[in-house]
């Protein structure tokens, strides 16, 4: 969190309508975004969106500053998703942790010629898009929102062994879908 | 193995070249104007000041009126509070081990919620 944005919220704790409206133009692309991959509804991510500042607004006075101000309000946004969404938070239970492998934290960077072509990649974004709500709200809070998976089991207050065999098995359907799309080509 | 490291690297590199959404529209202005209009609530509300200042004067009250009781009246409160405390001794005895037993029943009740997440996790 930087100096200015504790600056900010510091002011906003004491009712600085300005210094808030500063931070929900810095955040609310990124909540909006996050929103919008779970509940795939434009209108609906919009109010939940703008909810979740609200009641960001209304909670401002008990946030002391031990998690971040961005993985407070994606964890607001996310409660907010479990009740549009009854079945998210079982889902996101269900998904054990049977994953033994450590996954490195690091991010894997892939050499530009290895992209064969826009196709896979534009077939791979598909199937991102077509994965179960469970598997994209992990999906969207460690790629896009850029979350380690720490944050990701605080904000969504699961077992870190949970979160990485959600994203595992997330991966593992991407491949299927990339098998899948290798295996048409050959038999074309 | 090699064909798997190459899906891995496709598979991030789809993943971290996913986009972020655009914003059809700002929401801050939506999002001010509710604000405005529902003030955040100060530290106590004005309920709570009523109804405390309510106690306050009830407990003020019961102390005044027992510094200006008649010195007969207090010894007559005494004697019935002493008697009372007796006849609770004598005939409620199974009063206690019921308590007990009540807030032991209490506690282990609050307990099946956590018992419930471990057997469920157990499960899986």
């Amino acid at each position: 969190m930087s100096d200015n944005e504790t600056t900010l919220i510091q002011k906003a704790q004491k009712g600085n309508h300005e210094a808030f409206a500063v931070l929900v133009d810095e955040h609310q692309r990124y909540v909006y975004n996050l929103a919008l991959r779970v509940v795939k509804d434009e209108n609906e991510a919009l109010d939940l969106t703008q909810e979740t500042f609200v009641r960001a607004w209304t909670a401002l006075p008990n946030f002391k500053g031990q998690s971040q101000f961005r993985t407070w309000l994606y964890r607001i946004v996310t409660n907010l998703c479990y009740n549009r969404l009854p079945n998210l938070r079982r889902s996101l239970n269900d998904l054990g942790d049977d994953v033994m492998e450590d996954i490195p934290e690091t991010k894997f960077n892939a050499p530009a010629d290895e992209f064969e072509s826009n196709e896979t990649r534009k077939h791979l974004h598909r199937a991102i898009d077509a994965l179960d709500a469970n598997y994209k709200l992990l999906i969207t809070l460690r790629y896009q929102n850029e979350l380690s998976y720490d944050e990701i089991a605080a904000t969504l207050n699961l077992p870190l062994g949970t979160v990485k065999t959600g994203i595992f098995r997330a991966k593992e359907q991407l491949r299927k879908s990339l098998v899948h799309l290798e295996d048409s080509w050959i038999t074309a | 193995m090699d064909n798997r490291l190459k899906q891995d690297a496709l598979i991030e590199e789809a993943l971290n070249s996913q986009s972020l959404a655009p914003m059809p529209r700002s929401i801050t202005v939506d999002v001010m104007a509710r604000i405005q209009k529902d003030t955040r609530p100060a530290f106590i509300t004005w309920n709570d000041f009523a109804l405390s200042l309510v106690i306050a004067l009830c407990i003020g009250a019961l102390f005044f009126a027992a510094q200006n009781l008649p010195p007969v009246m207090l010894a007559k409160i005494r004697i019935q509070g002493i008697l009372l405390y007796q006849d609770f001794l004598v005939n409620m005895r199974w009063l206690i081990p019921a308590l007990f037993f009540g807030l032991g029943a209490f506690f282990a009740a609050l307990t099946i919620p956590m018992l419930y997440q471990m057997m469920v996790g157990r499960r899986r």
